[in-house]
């Protein structure tokens, strides 16, 4: 899986340094309040021109109702919302020129695609053989050359979210939003619309925030992603900054698998940590800076414990019996209990046919002090 | 079943309709054409003007009032929808008697309104009762509910959504009426409409206890006749004119709303 981006041909990569917010999108201590205290906000965020910028969060971490204010469905209680430096927050959605496109496709049932792709035209009083040739250009683009004149029930689920995409992206919107546009489709086609939008996406350089609990579809498009948890922004970063060096112990949980050590520390010299997690393993710990608190959680990706000859190079070292196996056929899960109580999750890719660990063998187990995070609690 | 029940009386009208009226026996049976000769008398034509007229503006004022009000209970919350609906059928429940008695009561000559007038100073009175205008007034209130339930479940069946994803395409809330919510309700409103208009235009008690000479309409005409005159093979006649209205209305609209279909089919 490809988790970097190439970046922008022209200019800075998107998310480097701070967004250009002349031409990109800034959303300033947005805040969104609803009945019986539920609050989402305060929300800050820099989208830059071309980027291609993910909301990832659980159901009911306020992604959507994110989406939805710079839509301008929802109005902002406070804050500022900047698209190419003009304040929109107070203007009315079909004046923001914002393209969307919701889980469902929402095709109007009553046109046929072609005119559902050239609505938004018409509306804005471009006249009908030039809509007409233009939807035609946009369908094309979106592989729906040939069902332009069909209603969009005869459309299978993909066309009719790609005919959507379409609908949107003849306005030319500066900015595209898009709100789990996958979510109702099945997942092998899932995977192929995931491509085909990223290619779009690198030929038409669009400004793009994506609405996801997907983390895989998070990691595969975006340039940066933000996190979100509870009404607020966990962590802002690169998929590899996510995924590598997580904020939060919220953040390393929720992407990817984890193996999450409640530990304190015992001590720091020389940028090691020292620590002793609650299950009884001593480790050392890469650490830039010594630790502020004493109760931390130390993160160890599954795919990073090593095992057998690796093991035995790294300064962590345990001897470890297999409890668990679960074969998955591409890669394998293994429980590990190291001493009486620690458990550690391991994941192998299955390069062989004859590799999986046997169910109760004793292995060596190493992990290298690089290859631990610590999180603040 | 249904058909029987519909088709024998009806066919018994019809038959009625050609016989020769007769002082003895209510009617005898000689086949005539003079009752609907003597319809095509500008009495009657315009007795039949007006119905078609109190009729036709009935429903359009009904649906022009309705359909922000089934728009209101479609997009409601339930706690709403339930309060609101309770309001709105509650007439239904009413006999016309006496909703006709509680008009009376508001548009007379010093009734409820003129009071209130002259007493905020007014210097002139709205003198609406025993006219074609005191009927209108009591119809559209008779037939809002006939009009918004189905106008309330075709709009039901539009996504929010999509009101939003026309929004968000650049359309103004007036544009998204006319482009998105009419054509999509416009079933709802058809059904709506040709209930309400059917209804309207076959009422006795409301232009009787309203509408005075000036409001009176062709089921006023039907009752004199049958009841009053004791001409019931020109009752009858007047009754299958009524019928033919009806019929013609429901042709006119269905044949409109089919083209308008296969048209969007073939484009």
């Amino acid at each position: 899986m490809e988790t970097e981006p190439e970046p922008r041909a022209n200019g800075t990569p998107p998310g480097g340094g701070p967004a250009d917010t002349e031409t990109g999108l800034a959303v300033r201590g947005l805040v969104r309040r609803y009945a019986r205290d539920v609050t989402v906000g305060p929300i800050s965020f820099t989208v830059a021109e071309g980027e291609f910028f993910s909301l990832l969060g659980p159901s009911g971490c306020g992604k959507t109702t994110t989406l939805r204010c710079i839509a301008g469905f929802e109005p902002v209680d406070e804050g500022i919302i900047e698209l190419a430096g003009r304040r929109i927050e107070k203007v009315p959605p079909h004046k923001r020129e914002i393209g969307l496109v919701f889980q469902t496709p929402m095709l109007f049932p009553h046109l046929t695609v072609s005119d559902n792709v050239a609505f938004g035209l018409s509306v804005h009083g471009v006249p009908r053989r030039e809509a007409a040739r233009r939807a035609a250009v946009m369908l094309a683009l979106v592989g729906l050359s040939e069902l332009g004149q069909r209603r969009p029930d005869q459309l299978s689920g993909g066309q009719q979210q790609r005919a959507a995409l379409a609908r949107s992206l003849v306005l030319e919107p500066p900015l595209l939003l898009l709100d789990e546009p996958f979510s109702s489709l099945d997942l092998k086609l899932r995977v192929q619309m995931r491509e085909e939008l990223r290619k779009l996406q690198r030929r038409l350089q669009k400004t793009t925030i994506f609405v996801t609990h997907d983390q895989t579809e998070a990691l595969a498009l975006s340039h940066r992603i933000a996190v979100l948890s509870g009404g607020r922004i966990e962590q802002i970063g690169t998929p590899r900054e996510i995924y590598e060096q997580p904020a939060s112990r919220f953040v390393a949980d929720f992407i990817g698998n984890a193996n999450l050590l409640e530990a304190e520390v015992l001590g720091w010299r020389d940028g090691i940590a020292d620590i002793t997690t609650e299950s009884g393993l001593r480790l050392q710990a890469c650490a830039a800076a010594a630790p502020t608190a004493r109760r931390v959680t130390a993160l160890v990706r599954p795919e990073l414990v090593r095992i057998g000859n690796a093991a035995a190079s790294v300064a962590n070292t345990f001897t470890a019996e297999v409890t668990e196996v679960v074969y998955l056929g591409d890669e394998a899960q293994y429980r590990l209990r190291l001493g009486v109580r620690a458990e550690l999750l391991l994941v192998r890719k299955l390069t062989g046919g004859s590799d999986t660990l046997a169910h109760a063998s004793v292995v060596n187990v190493g992990i290298d002090p690089g290859d631990v995070v610590i999180l603040s609690r | 079943m249904l058909l029987a029940f519909l088709g024998i009386p009806l066919g018994n009208i019809g038959v009625l309709s050609f016989f020769t009226s007769s002082s003895a026996r209510l009617w005898s049976p000689v086949l005539t054409t003079a009752n609907y000769r003597e319809i095509a008398d500008a009495y009657f034509l315009d007795l039949i003007g007006r119905t078609l007229t109190i009729g036709a503006l009935a429903t359009v004022i009904c649906a022009a009032l309705g359909y922000p009000l089934a728009y209101y209970l479609a997009r409601c919350s339930r706690a709403a929808l339930a309060v609101a609906l309770f309001l709105l059928i509650m007439p239904l429940m009413v006999s016309a008697v006496v909703e006709a008695f509680g008009w009376i009561a508001i548009l007379g000559r010093e009734g409820i309104l003129n009071t209130a007038l002259a007493s905020l100073g007014v210097p002139f009175r709205i003198d609406v009762l025993y006219s074609q205008w005191a009927v209108l007034v009591a119809l559209v209130q008779l037939l809002l509910p006939v009009m918004t339930l189905p106008l309330m479940s075709a709009i039901e069946d539009i996504p929010v959504r999509l009101e939003e994803v026309a929004w968000n395409l650049g359309a103004s809330p007036l544009i998204v009426f006319r482009r998105i919510l009419l054509p999509l309700s416009l079933p709802g409103l058809v059904s709506g409409g040709l209930l309400c208009f059917t209804v309207a235009i076959s009422v006795v008690v409301t232009p009787a206890l309203l509408g005075g000479r000036l409001g009176r309409m062709l089921g006023n005409e039907i009752y004199d006749q049958a009841l009053s005159a004791y001409d019931w093979p020109f009752a009858s006649s007047l009754a299958m004119v009524l019928v033919l209205i009806v019929f013609a209305a429901i042709a006119v609209i269905v044949g409109t709303s089919r083209r308008r279909q296969s048209r969007r089919g073939r484009a």
